[in-house]
């Protein structure tokens, strides 16, 4: 019983940690209508950053919060200037092709630049949370409440300010915005940058927990697709919930049948939503079947 | 891309210069010449190589094309029948001893198999579900290739035994691997040219640019795109099966690796998707420089030919979307007013 309880803890702990990487994913794919495939290249430069700010100047992986957001934010907005914005009102295939060559050109540069080599900050806290019988450790924990802090705090953003309204009328019909006033094209750069800052805050979290090298986006991202997919596409608290089921269903699948077959579990999950509920648990009637922006 | 207008049969008094759907023209005969040209002439095992390889892609990125640009069944799980293809006629070989050209045939059918199951699961999806599907498929039968070792060997991967002989298609020499290769795409091309011209590849067509008004037509989507993507697959398959001829040893992580499915994609992407000669025009381009950039560049600075690769295709997709069969057109065009 405790060996299942700490498993399930665990799973969600973890969980946290993918919804937290795929909230920026999952924002841009509802607000622009696009898969960003080089998702996984902005958390593997994120997280390069994190180990610069760590290992280079000495802070704290969570200090670098400070730097690795606002950087992420630029270089999301450049992105989007430069290779998002020219591809967004040609057919749907130039941006999925534009995207996936900037993810291999980014995993490239790192090579280039970082080589092959694994690279980690060392433990943030010396000891584990011990309650009752379970143990967890204290990063995962601390993570786990930065991705409800930060769900909670999009959610008011996109509720109750001005700039969220405004993301909302866009998402609802982009002419009507545009007629309103609202300046959509700036709307989507925010967004972009927006939910590439978060994949900045994802990595500074990640970084004390996992190694970073130039191919440790493709790991991740193939997991941010299942939880997005999971949760519906678009929808930040089916980001969280998708986030929390892969989790679990990871860590009991590697301990009650292999480790190798963990993957396995949840691309065989991925693919029995998409068959059977193919708008995720919280995702919009109609996504996966219109086809959006084709 | 709109269908074009059915014109009044006209006698064709020479062939078209440029490549046309469903028309043989005198570019791709001379393409093909130039080709066994230079199959004939002597070159180094290094440039060797690099042709056989070209050959090889081209030929896979005209089965992805099928799936791809003509059904527009954009899928990222494409390595996973190349993989099925390469791992059951070496099987097949290795463990019953059943020669590779009639190995190659049971892959494919495999392989197809594995396509229209995989077309049918994914029926109802679209635009970015349908690829993301496709990658997570291709990542279960990756997981399970490396997992289930009686069969396939796992992660040590399987070797051919490298006797040569005709029977075994095992050569010393590569040309015969280039004429091998060669002839695939001769093959896989000469399927895809009778596909565009004839009235399943209107079907396609239909389907891809506007599903209910072809299903309003009177044509079944579902088994239009089945059968598309079953097509692709056992072209690929095939293409799986020459290529563990040719390296004589595979294993799941790269046989089946997500970046092979991306490297299917881009040839036609950047070639001209949904044209007989956009993925040969993209392999031909592609294959070479990023071989080439590799074995001079490669020890010097890893990764920088794939850099080189990966920016100039952001800027065809970006500003060339037709792709190089798009620019071809627009040369021979240009070239055609000037009296």
């Amino acid at each position: 019983m405790t060996t299942l309880g700490q498993l399930v803890i665990s799973g969600i702990l973890i969980g946290g940690i993918y919804a937290l990487m795929s909230i920026g994913l999952t924002l841009i794919f509802g607000v622009l209508r696009i898969v960003n495939f080089a998702h996984g290249e902005f958390l593997m430069l994120a997280m390069y950053g994190a180990w610069a700010v760590t290992t280079l100047l000495g802070f704290n992986p969570y200090v670098a919060v400070l730097a690795i957001v606002p950087a992420m934010f630029l270089f999301g907005g450049i992105v989007y200037r430069i290779i998002i914005s020219p591809g967004l009102d040609k057919p749907h295939l130039v941006v999925v092709f534009a995207t996936m060559g900037l993810s291999i050109f980014l995993q490239n540069v790192a090579l280039m630049m970082m080589t092959a080599d694994l690279w980690d900050v060392p433990p943030i806290f010396s000891h584990a949370v011990i309650v009752g019988a379970l143990r967890f450790k204290a990063e995962l924990l601390l993570g786990f409440l930065i991705t409800i802090l930060c769900t909670v705090g999009l959610q008011w953003v996109i509720r109750a300010t001005y700039l969220g309204k405004a993301i909302r009328a866009t998402v609802q019909d982009g002419e009507a915005a545009m007629l309103m006033g609202i300046p959509v094209p700036r709307i989507f750069l925010i967004t972009f940058a927006g939910g590439s800052a978060l994949v900045g805050l994802a990595a500074c979290v990640m970084m004390p927990l996992f190694s970073v090298f130039p191919t440790v986006g493709l790991n991740f991202v193939l997991i941010a697709f299942v939880v997005v997919v999971l949760g519906g596409m678009g929808s930040i608290e089916g980001a969280l919930i998708g986030g929390i089921c892969i989790g679990v269903v990871q860590s009991l699948s590697s301990y009650y049948v292999a480790p190798a077959f963990g993957q396995m579990f949840f691309f065989i999950l991925f693919l029995l939503v998409m068959i059977f509920r193919p708008n995720g648990i919280l995702g919009q009637k109609g996504a996966a079947t219109i086809g959006i922006n084709d | 891309m709109s269908i074009e207008p059915l014109a009044p049969p006209k006698k064709p008094k020479r062939l078209p210069v440029l490549p046309q759907r469903g028309k043989l023209s005198m570019f791709e005969i001379a393409l093909f010449v130039a080709c066994l040209v230079l199959i004939a002439v002597e070159l180094s095992q290094n440039l060797r190589d690099v042709m056989v390889l070209t050959f090889l892609f081209a030929g896979l990125g005209l089965a992805w094309n099928i799936a791809g640009g003509y059904a527009g069944l954009i899928s990222f799980g494409h390595a996973a029948f190349f993989g099925i293809g390469a791992y059951t006629s070496t099987i097949l070989f290795v463990s019953a001893g059943l020669t590779p050209w009639i190995g190659l045939w049971c892959g494919g059918v495999l392989a197809a198999a594995a396509g229209a199951l995989l077309a049918l699961i994914c029926a109802r999806l679209r635009g970015p579900f349908f690829i993301l599907s496709t990658l997570a498929a291709a990542e279960v039968v990756r997981i399970g290739a490396l997992n289930w070792s009686s069969l396939t060997g796992g992660p040590e991967g399987l070797s051919i035994l490298p006797v040569a002989n005709v029977a075994n298609m095992v050569f010393v020499s590569k040309t015969a691997y280039a004429v091998l290769m060669l002839a695939y795409v001769v093959f896989v091309y000469a399927i895809t040219k009778a596909l565009e011209g004839s009235r399943y590849g209107y079907y396609l067509f239909a389907v891809r640019d506007d599903e209910e008004a072809a299903s309003a037509a009177g044509v079944n989507p579902l088994l239009v795109r089945t059968a598309a993507m079953g097509l692709s697959a056992f072209l690929t398959g095939i293409g799986g099966s020459l290529f563990a001829q040719y390296f004589l040893y595979l294993d799941p992580t790269f046989v089946i690796s997500p970046e092979l499915s991306f490297q299917f994609a881009l040839l036609p992407a950047v070639g001209g998707l949904g044209t007989a000669i956009g993925p040969v025009l993209g392999s031909f381009l592609i294959t070479p420089l990023s071989e080439l950039l590799r074995s001079y560049l490669g020890n010097a600075a890893a990764g920088l030919h794939l850099v080189i690769y990966s920016a100039g295709l952001i800027v065809v997709m970006l500003y060339f979307p037709g792709g190089l069969a798009a620019a071809l057109n627009r040369l021979g065009r240009g070239w055609k007013r000037k009296p």
